[in-house]
């Protein structure tokens, strides 16, 4: 019988924790939406706060412990010395929030409420321009699996949902395409461009809003 | 053009190519492969000095930020001669 990889250990062990990370999920995204109500129920009609929560594939956990290893791969003498659980996204939630401007109201509710999180900018990103991202442990759930959440703007987001979906999910062997040089800077320029966007939405609302008001008092 | 534009046309006239499975670039010939994250840290002029450097023989050359044990140097070197 041919020797078990760490791969395959770690299979065996995503099957194992998958009912654990499926209620870390859950109880993330419900944590989320029960702290955010005060933001979604006064919204106006153009903002949109959405929030997704989505569990870590097998073969991308595998992947991406792998990536974090050195020189990206594991070594197969050692293969109890690697575990699915020093992930930090195995449960995931994401706050996907039209527009920009709501981010900080969000980010202030939700850094408050998981004020124990470990705050880990976005690759590249040490300024939280994209946007926040926190992971830890929701201690009624479970003390083994990490949870992560994100805030980020929508339409980031739906990009990164596209991007995902339509390149790296079907053909898992481009996975790693995105941390190549030109790639990356495609994909800051369509980081920039979406900020831009916003940003020129908020000027033209607030022209809009002063407008509205002088009205009114007219 | 970018500094990152740059660098990866220098790889490439290099001879370079990039391997999404490994996050690296990669020349066979030479038998030298570069860590994107190493790429990202160092500017031009030194990438291009590890370009020109000497090569080990048959032996590969790694320019990763971080030292690679030699346990992780036979393991690449097997997956990158496979």
């Amino acid at each position: 019988m041919p020797e078990r990889t760490p791969e395959d250990r770690l299979r065996e062990e995503y099957f194992d924790l998958l009912p654990e990370i499926q209620r870390v999920a859950e109880n993330l995204e419900a944590e989320i939406r029960c702290n955010i109500l005060p933001i979604s129920r006064r919204l106006h009609r153009f903002e949109q706060v959405v929030v997704k929560s989505r569990v870590k594939e097998c073969n991308s956990a595998v992947d991406s412990l792998r990536r974090r290893q050195k020189g990206g791969i594991f070594l197969p003498h050692r293969p109890q010395a690697y575990t699915l659980l020093d992930l930090k996204d195995l449960a995931g939630a994401r706050v996907l929030a039209f527009p920009r401007a709501l981010l900080t109201d969000l980010h202030e509710v939700l850094r408050h409420q998981f004020s124990r999180w470990d705050r880990d900018p976005f690759q590249g990103d040490p300024l939280e321009k994209v946007g926040y991202k926190y992971s830890g442990f929701l201690d009624k759930v479970s003390n083994r699996v990490r949870g992560e959440f994100q805030i980020v703007s929508m339409l980031v987001g739906l990009f990164w949902d596209v991007e995902h979906s339509t390149i790296y999910k079907p053909t898992p062997e481009l996975r790693g395409v995105e941390q190549s040089l030109p790639m990356r800077d495609r994909t800051q320029e369509v980081l920039s461009s979406l900020a831009a966007f916003e940003e020129e939405f908020e000027t033209f609302r607030n022209e809009v809003r002063k407008k509205t008001k002088k009205k009114r008092k007219a | 053009m970018t500094e990152r534009m740059e660098k990866e046309q220098l790889l490439r006239k290099a001879g370079y190519s990039y391997d999404p499975d490994r996050e690296a670039y990669v020349n066979r010939k030479t038998r030298k492969i570069f860590s994107v994250d190493y790429l990202e840290d160092h500017d031009t002029s030194e990438i291009t000095r590890k370009i020109q450097e000497a090569t080990q023989g048959a032996k590969w050359t790694f320019i990763f930020n971080d030292k690679l044990p030699d346990a992780v140097k036979r393991e690449l070197t097997k997956l990158l001669d496979a």
